[in-house]
C-alpha cells in the first residue's frame, strides 16, 4: 500500500492506496504554524485504515520551503560571486547585503581565463569573519564548466573561518544562466538547516508510530526522491502542489493524451498542461517569488478569478475583482460571487437557493437584468476569463524561443482533448468550459483529493544532461554538479552509450525499478573546427528516467 | 519598452562541415548570452522567428532559376526572424531589435544566381522591403559594419534614393568581395545615397569611432530617416580569421550605442569563440541601455588599440572628403550623369566565391525626371559545371511614375513573349506589389 500526503496552503489532502485504488482519503484544514500536528491529523486515520499492513512508502509533498521562503524565514548568508567579463553584475539584485566581488574568470569552455586574486580573497575571508556570518555561497560565471575558482574559494574560506557553511554554485545546478544559479544556490543554502530539522522531526513522528517504510518527497518537477536524498537540495521541493495536481489527473486520465488540469479554487484557477501525456515544465526553471531560479518545475498558469471571487457592478459593467470577502453570498458571505451564479443556473446545490437569488438581484440592479440572466453573464465572464489564460498557456509554448529547424518545424498548432477539474468549484463550471472549449470536461473520481493520488503515485525520476569536450577532455553533468576528465568518449555514439550507463548507474542508487525504461532526450554534436579540420566535439546528451506515475500492473501483483 | 532579441543560430544547418558558415558558429554566443542570464532581463524580450513568404524574398531578389533552388528552411527563418522584429518594433513592443540570425545575408545582390561570401538572400533588404509595403516607411539608412563590403546592399539599393547605405569596411584591395570604393556612390537617380568608407588594414576603435562621429552620424543627421538599420558584421574583430582590422568588443557596443538603430541584423563574424560571444553581448546590452563597460576580451588590453598617426591622417582626409561629397552629391551628379540622355547602360561582371560561378550583366538604367524609374537587368550565369543561365528582369522603383511604370511593365510583357534565349523573365513591380517570373513551363506570380 501507499500513502501520498500533500500539505497544501488551505488543505491538506491525504490517501491510502491499493494499487491505483483508494483505500481511506482525509480532507483537513493545514495550519501553517503547526505543520507536524497537520500532517498528524492527515496520517492517522490512514494508517488506521491500513490496518497493520505492510506501507510500501509514504510520499509527502508540502509547502514547507515555499512558506519558508515566502515568509523571508531564512538565515543571512554570505554571497561571493566570481563573475568575469560579460554582464554588469550589479545589474541584478540578489538581495544579499553581504556580497563579494573576486576577480578571476572562467570562459564557455570551462578555461581558466583571468586567475583568483588571493589578496581580495584574503580580504573577503576577514570581512565575512568579522560579521560573524555562518553561511556563505559562492557562485562563479561558467563554474559548471570547470569548478576550480569556486573550489579554491570554499576551501579557502572554510579553511580561514571556523564552522562556516559553505555551498557553491555547481554543486546546486549546471545549467547555464549564472543569476539563476545563484539565486538558486541562495536559497538552497538558506533553507537546508530548516529542512533538516523538518525531517528529523517527521523522522521521529513515524518513528513513534512503528513505521519503517520509507520516506519520500515530491519535487516540483513531478519527481519523487528519498527525503534523505532530498535534503542536499530543499528548494526542488517548492510547488509540489502543482505537480501533485498535475500527476494526480495523468493517473485519472486515459494515456496519452492532451489535457488541461484546471483547479478552479477561491480566488484563483490554477492551470497545468499535459501535452501528449507528459506535463509541460516550464522553460527556463520556476519563479519563487520575485527570484528566478533553475528549479525544475511544471509549467503552472493562474487565472484570477475562482468560486469566491467578490463580484461588483462599474459603470453598469460586470467585473470581477482578484478578491474574496469570505465565502459566497448563498453560503453566507458578504457579496455576489460565482458560486452564487452555479447556483442560480442550477450547476451546483452548494449553499442556499433563495440567497444565491438575491445576491443576483443585487448584481443585476445595475445591469438592468434579472437574477437568471444575472447568472448566466456571471458565467460567461468567468469562462471567459479562464480560458483567455488556457490560450495564453499555449501560445506562450508555441511561442517559446526554439534554436534549430526541426524543432521550429515540428512545433504544431495543439489544442486540449480533455478539461480536467480538481478543486471545489470544479465540477459545476467544467462542463460550461468544456462546451466552450469543444472538449472533454472529466471530473476523475476523487478529484478532490488529487493532490495526495499525485504524490502517492509520483515515480522517482532521474534527468542527467550531460556536456562533454572531447578536445579538453572533460564531462561534466548539468545536475549534479559532477566534473570529470575523460579520455573515451570520442563520438556521439560513445557519449549516448556512456550517459545511458552512468543514468541506470545512478538510477539504482535512487531505487528507481530496474524495469522502466531510461529515455535518451536529446543528443547533440558540434564539431570543433579550427583551421579547416575537425579539432574536437562538444557533445550534449540528455537521459532520463523520466515524471510518470506507478502504472496500474505493476501494483497489481500485490 | 524593451530591446527585441531574435537568436536563430540554426544549430543543424552549415554550408558544408568545415566552412566557417557551419553548426558551431553561435555556440559559444550562446553560451555565453545564456550564461550571463540576458534573455531574463526585463530590458529584453526574445522572439521565436517564422518563416519567411516567397513573396517577401520576391521584393528584394531575382532568384535564378526560382526561389525553392536557391534557399533552403533556414534561410526562410534567418529573413523571417528579421520580419519578426520589424513587426514588433511597427507595433510598438520593442524599442528596437536584433536579429541574431544565421545564415547571414549582405553579399546577396538583386539576381541571385547562388551563394556569394556566405549569402543566398538578404535578410535586411527583404526586411526593408516589407516595412515599406505594409507600414509605408518612406526613409531608411543602412549602416553595415561588417569588414566586407556590402556589396550586395549596395546593388540592391544603388537605384534608389530612397535608401541611404553606408558601408564601413576594410579596404577592397585586401579583402573579399574587392569592392566598395568612394567613387561607388550610386545611380543616376540615387547618387550620394550610396558612401563607402574603405579602411586600412589594421584600423581600430579609434579610427572607426572618428568617422563614425565626424562622417557617419552628421550624414544621418542629414539624411533624417524614419529608421537605421545596422547590418551588425563583427569581422572587423582583431581576432576574426578572415580579416585584418583592430575593433574590439567594446568598440563594438559604443558603435552601436552612439548609432541607435531601430534594428540590427547580424552578417559575418567568425572568430567564433574569442570575438562573438563577447561582441553579441555587447552589442545586445548597448541596444538595451545597459552597461557593458564589464564586457571584454580575455587578452584586451587598452594599450593595443591606438591608431598609428599615419593611419588617423588617412581617416581624417577620407572623413573629409566623403562629407563633401555628401553636402555635393547634387552637383556632383549632374557632372557624373548626363541626364540627357533617356537611358544609362552598365556592364559589369560579378563572381560567385562560394558557388564558383561567374555572372555577366548589363543594366538598362531608366533615367526619368518624374521619378526613380526602373531598371532593367540583363543577367548571364556561367556554372562550375558548364552550365549557363540567362535571365532578364525587370525591376521597378516603388515610386515610379505612371509613365515609367507602363514602359516596364509593357516591356516585361514583350519579353514574355519573346524570350528566345532566355531561361527566365522576371517583373518587380513593386508598385503594385506583384512579382511575376516566366520561363518555359509558363508565367506564375510569386505569392506565398
Amino acid at each position: 500500500m501507499l500513502i501520498g500526503l500533500d500539505v497544501g496552503g488551505t488543505y491538506t489532502d491525504a490517501v491510502l492506496l491499493d494499487g491505483q485504488q483508494v483505500i481511506k482519503k482525509v480532507k483537513t484544514p493545514t495550519d501553517n504554524e503547526h505543520l507536524l500536528d497537520t500532517l498528524v491529523s492527515a496520517l492517522d486515520p490512514l494508517l488506521d485504515a491500513a490496518q497493520g499492513e505492510s506501507l510500501e512508502r509514504i510520499v509527502l509533498s508540502t509547502t514547507l520551503i515555499t512558506n519558508l521562503i515566502a515568509t523571508n524565514r531564512i538565515e543571512p548568508a554570505a554571497l561571493v560571486i566570481i563573475p568575469g567579463p560579460g554582464l554588469n553584475p550589479y545589474t541584478y539584485d540578489y538581495h544579499v547585503p553581504d556580497t563579494f566581488l573576486l576577480s578571476g574568470a572562467i570562459d564557455y569552455r570551462g578555461r581558466e581565463i583571468e586567475p583568483l586574486d588571493q589578496q581580495e580573497l584574503k580580504k573577503c575571508a576577514e570581512e565575512i569573519n568579522k560579521k560573524g556570518l555562518k553561511k556563505a555561497a559562492v557562485v562563479g560565471k561558467f563554474s559548471q564548466r570547470n569548478k576550480k575558482h569556486e573550489e579554491t574559494v570554499a576551501t579557502y574560506l572554510k579553511e580561514h573561518i571556523p564552522d562556516l557553511c559553505v555551498l557553491m554554485g555547481h554543486q546546486v545546478t549546471g545549467r547555464l544562466n549564472f543569476p539563476r544559479r545563484i539565486h538558486t544556490t541562495l536559497l538552497t543554502l538558506a533553507t537546508q538547516e530548516n529542512y533538516n530539522s523538518f525531517y528529523s522531526e517527521i523522522l521521529k513522528l513515524l518513528k513513534k508510530r512503528g513505521i519503517t517504510a520509507p520516506l519520500y518527497i515530491l519535487k516540483a518537477d513531478g519527481g519523487t526522491l528519498s527525503f534523505e536524498l532530498s535534503a542536499a537540495k530543499p528548494v526542488e521541493t517548492i510547488f509540489s502542489g502543482p505537480a501533485a495536481s498535475t500527476l494526480g489527473v495523468l493517473a485519472l486520465t486515459p494515456e496519452g493524451e492532451t489535457s488541461v488540469v484546471v483547479d478552479i479554487g477561491g480566488t484563483t484557477t490554477d492551470l497545468a498542461l499535459i501535452l501528449s501525456g507528459r506535463p509541460l515544465f516550464a522553460s527556463r526553471g520556476a519563479r519563487v517569488g520575485d527570484r528566478l531560479t533553475q528549479v525544475r518545475a511544471f509549467a503552472t498558469s493562474s487565472a484570477a478569478v475562482g468560486g469566491d471571487s467578490c463580484l461588483e457592478v462599474e459603470n453598469g459593467a460586470l467585473k470581477i475583482m482578484p478578491y474574496r470577502k469570505g465565502p459566497a453570498y448563498c453560503l453566507g458571505g458578504a457579496c455576489p460571487t460565482p458560486t452564487d451564479a452555479m447556483r442560480v443556473a442550477g450547476l451546483t446545490e452548494l449553499g442556499d437557493q433563495q440567497k444565491a437569488i438575491r445576491a443576483m438581484e443585487m448584481l443585476g440592479e445595475g445591469l438592468k437584468l434579472n437574477p437568471q440572466e444575472t447568472a448566466e453573464l456571471v458565467l460567461d465572464k468567468t469562462t471567459e476569463k479562464i480560458i483567455a489564460e488556457i490560450e495564453k498557456m499555449f501560445l506562450s509554448w508555441e511561442q517559446e524561443p526554439a534554436y534549430r529547424i526541426w524543432e521550429l518545424r515540428q512545433k504544431k498548432k495543439v489544442r486540449p482533448n480533455n478539461l480536467v477539474g480538481i478543486g471545489a468549484a470544479s465540477p459545476a463550471l467544467l462542463p460550461l468550459l468544456g462546451k466552450k472549449m469543444g472538449c472533454n470536461a472529466l471530473i476523475p473520481p476523487n478529484a478532490e483529493v488529487a493532490n495526495a493520488i499525485g504524490a502517492a503515485l509520483a515515480k522517482v525520476n532521474l534527468r542527467l544532461t550531460f556536456h562533454f569536450d572531447t578536445e579538453r577532455q572533460f564531462f561534466f553533468i548539468e545536475e549534479n554538479g559532477i566534473q570529470e576528465k575523460n579520455r573515451e568518449v570520442k563520438t556521439l555514439a560513445d557519449a549516448e552509450s556512456f550517459a545511458m550507463s552512468r543514468l541506470i548507474e545512478e538510477g539504482k542508487k535512487l531505487g528507481i525499478d530496474v524495469n522502466d525504461q531510461p529515455e535518451l532526450v536529446y543528443s547533440e554534436v558540434f564539431n570543433m573546427v579550427r583551421g579547416w579540420r575537425t579539432g574536437g566535439r562538444l557533445i550534449d546528451v540528455c537521459v532520463q528516467f523520466p515524471t510518470g506515475i506507478l502504472k496500474q500492473q505493476e501494483e497489481g501483483d500485490h | 519598452m524593451p530591446t527585441g532579441l531574435v537568436f536563430f543560430p540554426a544549430f543543424d544547418w552549415a554550408i558544408t562541415p568545415t566552412h566557417p558558415e557551419r553548426e558551431e558558429r553561435l555556440l559559444y554566443t550562446r553560451d555565453q548570452l545564456f550564461e550571463e542570464g540576458i534573455m531574463d532581463l526585463p530590458e529584453l524580450i526574445e522572439y521565436k522567428p517564422r518563416l519567411a513568404l516567397k513573396k517577401d524574398i520576391a521584393r528584394a531578389h531575382f532568384c535564378v532559376p526560382d526561389i525553392e533552388t536557391q534557399i533552403t528552411d533556414a534561410h526562410l527563418y534567418a529573413a523571417g526572424g528579421a520580419l519578426v522584429l520589424a513587426d514588433a518594433l511597427m507595433n510598438k513592443e520593442i524599442d528596437n531589435g536584433f536579429a541574431l540570425v544565421r545564415p547571414p545575408g549582405h553579399h546577396s545582390m538583386r539576381v541571385v544566381h547562388g551563394n556569394r561570401g556566405f549569402c543566398n538572400i538578404h535578410n535586411e533588404a527583404i526586411m526593408i522591403e516589407y516595412l515599406r509595403k505594409k507600414y509605408g516607411l518612406q526613409r531608411i539608412a543602412i549602416v553595415d559594419t561588417d569588414v566586407h563590403h556590402g556589396d550586395g546592399t549596395q546593388d540592391i539599393y544603388y537605384h534608389d534614393p530612397d535608401v541611404l547605405f553606408i558601408s564601413y569596411h576594410q579596404d577592397g584591395r585586401t579583402l573579399y568581395p574587392g569592392s566598395g570604393f568612394c567613387n561607388e556612390l550610386g545611380g543616376p537617380a540615387a547618387f550620394g545615397m550610396n558612401i563607402n568608407i574603405p579602411l586600412q588594414p589594421y584600423t581600430t576603435d579609434e579610427g572607426i569611432h572618428y568617422l563614425l562621429d565626424n562622417l557617419v552620424l552628421p550624414i544621418l543627421e542629414d539624411f533624417k530617416p524614419d529608421l537605421i538599420i545596422n547590418s551588425a558584421g563583427q569581422d572587423n574583430h582583431y581576432t576574426d580569421p578572415l580579416a585584418n582590422m583592430r575593433f574590439t568588443a567594446r568598440g563594438y557596443a559604443k558603435l552601436n550605442e552612439k548609432l541607435a538603430p531601430d534594428l540590427a541584423v547580424l552578417e559575418g563574424g567568425y572568430a567564433i569563440e574569442s570575438a562573438l560571444p563577447y561582441v553579441n553581448t555587447g552589442i545586445i546590452l548597448a541596444m538595451a541601455g545597459l552597461d557593458y563597460s564589464w564586457v571584454r576580451e580575455p587578452d584586451y588590453k587598452e594599450e593595443n588599440f591606438k591608431e598609428t598617426k599615419e593611419n588617423m591622417d588617412y581617416i581624417k582626409e577620407l572623413a573629409d572628403y566623403l562629407w563633401r561629397v555628401w553636402k555635393e552629391r547634387e552637383q556632383l551628379a549632374e557632372q557624373r550623369y548626363e541626364r540627357k540622355e533617356k537611358f544609362e547602360e552598365v556592364n559589369r561582371h560579378i563572381y560567385y566565391d562560394t558557388d564558383g560561378i561567374r555572372e555577366q550583366q548589363h543594366e538598362t538604367i531608366r533615367i526619368c525626371d518624374q521619378c526613380p524609374g526602373y531598371q532593367i537587368i540583363r543577367s548571364r550565369g556561367m556554372y562550375s559545371t558548364g552550365k549557363v543561365r540567362v535571365i532578364e528582369a525587370v525591376a521597378i522603383h516603388h515610386r515610379a511614375c505612371k509613365t515609367c511604370q507602363e514602359e516596364a511593365r509593357g516591356y516585361y510583357e514583350q519579353r514574355k513573349r519573346e524570350r528566345e534565349g532566355l531561361d527566365v523573365v522576371y517583373l518587380q513591380d513593386k508598385p503594385g506589389d506583384r512579382y511575376y517570373q516566366c520561363s518555359a513551363d509558363g508565367e506564375i506570380e510569386i505569392l506565398d
